[in-house]
């Protein structure tokens, strides 16, 4: 293990009576990155940052913090980290300030470093008006800048942040991520999130997690291209309301334009998106060499539609997520988290051609491949 | 060490934050004084009052402080100790910080403590009031008094003990108060219990097990 491996997970697995959170996690941080931890609720998110943190311990596996283990030295990794956990563990008769100096003693911080800390600490998380209120009077997005501050007060090389943003109000969120960004760099810092938009934003790795393993794991573009698909979306006028109708004809039908936009060559799945009257909109999406754009747009002037919206949308982290978590769900209702056996005979209620299940074929309605079309 | 005096700080602050602690001092001088001075003597029940008997000695003071520990201090005292941090989350904050476990134990069982003694320093002004000033009722022999003291302060120790174990076996205080009282009153009732039964053999067995007797012998001259 190079010395440069700051956070070491090698097949950590938790177990809560016959409830298996975690199922032999592995994973390595480094110096200097910034890893965001995704995942649907209940995934392990926060049990694999307890285990960290040295809360609750794992039922087999080994982690290393900072070079040390979690199970052999506890104070030291407790030592080297910042931790926010979920539930920002405030003493709500304390004011603000008395918390942080708290949080310093315990941590044996010398007056005159506490206070430098503090200082730099209450700017970043915006605490100066608060200081000395009692934290019972305080908001809920004040209360996890509290819980924050407390994590960073001691300037500490590792940083466990447990849904750190989920109270922020939007200008907030843009600033605290600026700031992890800033202290990244020689820091390492670990946040579990469910929105994807802050993963991007302040990001450079990911892991996603889905009912206790790890699903993907690498740099944001390399997950991001993991699905390989693009999505388009495109309307056409249906109605020109109270204006005269710019194109050739009649307005088009919408399953006229079904139809036209299915035969184009490289659409792999159609879906219809939900408009007012005005307007027949659609999703399309194709793989990731083709650009349907063009032909999109010749068709619509061959037949003489107002084309309204044609965009290209690269595939988003959102659905990647959504990709890789949904099936796992789906399986875990079905046959609970210990069995691998195949889903779709479960779903299929007994239909032995397991691809066609009737939820399946629900589910996929609208999806058609160009071959059927043509 | 100073981990332990950190957080015995922070928890008797807050101890003190809340009213919890001077409703429980206020109150227990309150009933100290009423069953001491005020209950005469009734049937079985009450062995007489501080007037009745007629003796300077604060007997009765050490006779009805025990059984309040148990019923009401104690339980209120250590209810929060550790279920209200399990409540609220603050648990995960002490427990992830760099301090080992047992200076968190250590810490708030102290602070716990040092709430009950602040109850025991207070009750001294009784003995206070009846024989140095303003009242001089009679020479008090003042090292009974100090036993008692001392008797009180262990059985003290050992029921806050109890009491933050059962607090830290439940999340919600009022459950943590109910069994906290529910233990420590049976602890001290085996005694009574055993002395009531009819075989000769459980009374004299049971009963030295029971706080009230194992308290008793501090404080009676």
């Amino acid at each position: 293990m190079s010395n440069d491996v700051m956070i070491y997970a090698n097949d950590l697995s938790k177990s809560f009576g016959s409830f298996r959170a975690l199922d032999k996690i592995n994973f390595e941080v480094k110096r200097g990155e910034i890893v965001g931890f995704l995942g649907p609720n209940g995934a392990g998110k926060s049990t694999t940052m307890r285990i960290l943190t040295c809360f609750i311990s794992p039922t087999s596996g080994t982690a290393r913090v900072n070079g040390h283990d979690v199970f052999d030295a506890p104070l030291q990794v407790r030592e080297s980290l910042g931790y926010l956990p979920q539930r920002a563990p405030l003493y709500l008769e304390m004011s603000v300030l008395e918390y942080l100096r708290f949080a310093a003693e315990l941590r044996h911080l010398p007056a005159d470093t506490f206070r430098k800390r503090a200082k730099s600490v209450v700017e970043v998380c915006g605490l100066a008006q608060v200081l000395g209120r009692e934290i019972r009077h305080l908001s809920h997005g004040y209360r996890q800048r509290v819980g924050l501050a407390q994590a960073l007060i001691h300037d500490p090389p590792i940083l466990i942040l447990d849904e750190p943003t989920s109270d922020l109000d939007p200008n907030e969120k843009a600033e605290f991520l600026d700031y992890l960004k800033q202290i990244g760099q020689e820091r390492t810092v670990m946040l579990s999130t469910h929105n994807l938009a802050e993963v991007e934003a302040s990001c450079a790795r990911a892991i996603i997690v889905s009912s206790g393993r790890i699903v993907a794991d690498g740099p944001l573009d390399e997950i991001r291209a993991k699905s390989g698909r693009v999505r388009y979306v495109v309307s056409v006028q249906e109605s020109p309301g109270t204006a005269s109708y710019r194109g050739r004809g009649e307005p088009p039908k919408k399953s006229e334009v079904e139809t036209a936009l299915g035969a184009v060559g490289g659409v792999k799945k159609l879906g219809d998106l939900p408009t007012d009257e005005r307007a027949h909109a659609f999703e399309l999406v194709s793989d990731r060499e083709v650009d349907l754009r063009p032909d999109v747009f010749r068709l619509a002037a061959d037949k003489g539609w107002v084309l309204l919206e044609l965009h290209r949308d690269a595939q988003t982290l959102e659905d990647v997520f959504r990709s890789l978590t949904i099936g796992d769900e789906r399986r875990n209702r079905h046959v609970g988290p210990e069995s691998d056996a195949g889903d779709d005979e479960q779903d299929g209620a007994g239909d032995d051609d397991a691809d066609e299940s009737p939820r399946g074929a629900s589910r996929d309605r609208h999806e058609k491949t160009a071959s059927d079309r043509s | 060490m100073r981990n332990i005096w950190i957080i015995a700080r922070r928890d008797l602050r807050a101890q003190f934050n809340s009213p919890v602690a001077y409703v429980v001092i206020g109150g227990t001088l309150f009933l100290v004084g009423v069953l001491v001075f005020l209950i005469p003597h009734v049937g079985n029940a009450f062995m007489g009052n501080f007037w009745e008997l007629d003796r300077a000695t604060m007997d009765q003071m050490f006779l009805y402080l025990p059984p309040l520990m148990c019923l009401f201090v104690v339980p209120a005292v250590t209810m929060r100790a550790i279920a209200a941090e399990k409540g609220s989350g603050t648990l995960e904050l002490l427990i992830t910080m760099p301090v080992r476990d047992s200076d968190v134990i250590l810490g708030k069982f102290f602070a716990c403590l040092a709430v009950v003694l602040i109850l025991l320093a207070a009750t001294l002004l009784y003995p206070i009031a009846m024989f140095v000033w303003p009242w001089h009722l009679g020479p008090l022999d003042w090292p009974t008094v100090w036993a008692g003291y001392l008797g009180c302060l262990l059985f003290s120790s050992a029921a806050v003990a109890v009491g933050m174990m059962l607090s830290s076996l439940t999340e919600s205080d009022v459950i943590a108060f109910f069994m906290t009282s529910a233990t420590l009153s049976i602890l001290y009732a085996i005694g009574w219990m055993a002395s009531i039964s009819p075989s000769r053999e459980v009374s004299s067995t049971r009963a030295p097990s029971s706080i009230s007797c194992r308290s008793q012998r501090f404080a009676f001259s």
